[in-house]
């Protein structure tokens, strides 16, 4: 499996990669966007089985990332991984068809928690 | 036509908020507890006493804009944030920090308390992208929350300050 992690903070890649591991996700594919513009052109490129993005980014947010993705059709399992978790966002995350929304700061825990029946 | 005074356009006036009245102490100060234990490490903990600067400081902040508007600012020692940097970068730190790596790390620890003091405030509110330099000045000193801890012995000051300034006193 090939999960494409987004966010503009390559620190936070890097801890949203290490509570992969952490949480047993440890034997999958990690491809690396820094921003939704590239997090867009990858799915296309990198056809990954998910994408875990922050939604705050310069260029193209996660949010915009998404609405392109649906309005092309392509339906690859996204969810966001971002500080924000204000009920309206989540509404707004699962109108554009966002699976969740974890709101960081995160554990592994959490990414089971939303993770497990996403990640096979 | 009757009209009765409703006291619609004085409370409007009134209606700025400040931090204070929306959030205490407590509260930023478990947010930024929860956002190090999360971020830097289950056994990192902030004490909350207050300890002095150093000269060289370095602040990342991330603006809120909404029914209260201002900015959520960390500051600290600037060896102090780089070895925040460390700790967050673990085994891919470069054996030689760039200003980038602190900036990115740094930045992404003020976005994180920042977004979840955002979501405590009443909304709806925009975070900006985070930054890191000179933190923007108190505009306002009645309009401001700083919480002062140590970690690892070393000060850091988290401060929730408005970017208004005072409305004038009727």
């Amino acid at each position: 499996m090939k999960i494409l992690v987004a966010d503009d903070s390559r620190v936070m890649r890097q801890i949203v990669i290490r509570t992969l591991r952490q949480a047993g996700y440890d034997d999958h594919d990690i491809v690396e966007a820094e921003d939704g513009a590239d997090a867009l052109a990858k799915v296309s490129s990198e056809q990954p089985d998910l994408v875990l993005s922050d939604w705050n980014m310069p260029n193209m947010t996660g949010f915009e990332c998404l609405e392109a993705l649906r309005s092309s059709g392509q339906q690859v399992p996204f969810g966001f991984v971002t500080s924000e978790g204000s009920p309206e966002m989540r509404e707004k995350a699962a109108n554009a068809g966002a699976l969740f929304l974890i709101a960081k700061p995160f554990n592994e825990d959490t990414f089971k928690e939303h993770l497990d029946g996403v990640i096979a | 036509m009757t009209t009765f005074d409703t006291g619609e356009r004085r409370r409007s006036s009134d209606a700025r908020p400040v931090i204070a009245e929306l959030m205490d102490d407590a509260t930023v100060q478990a947010i930024a507890e929860e956002a190090w234990t999360a971020l830097v490490g289950e056994d990192e903990l902030l004490l909350p006493m207050p300890g002095e600067l150093p000269a060289d400081v370095l602040s990342a902040w991330v603006d809120v804009v909404g029914p209260w508007t201002g900015s959520v600012v960390l500051t600290t020692g600037a060896q102090t944030a780089a070895e925040l940097t460390r700790t967050l970068l673990a085994e891919t730190a470069p054996p030689l920090l760039d200003h980038e790596d602190v900036a990115d790390a740094f930045g992404e620890i003020a976005n994180v308390v920042g977004g979840n003091v955002k979501a405590s405030l009443p909304g709806p509110s925009a975070l900006s992208l985070p930054e890191v330099g000179n933190a923007p000045a108190v505009r306002n000193p009645a309009d401001l929350l700083r919480v002062d801890v140590l970690w690892r012995g070393q000060p850091l000051s988290i401060s929730v300050q408005g970017a208004l300034p005072p409305l004038p006193v009727q």
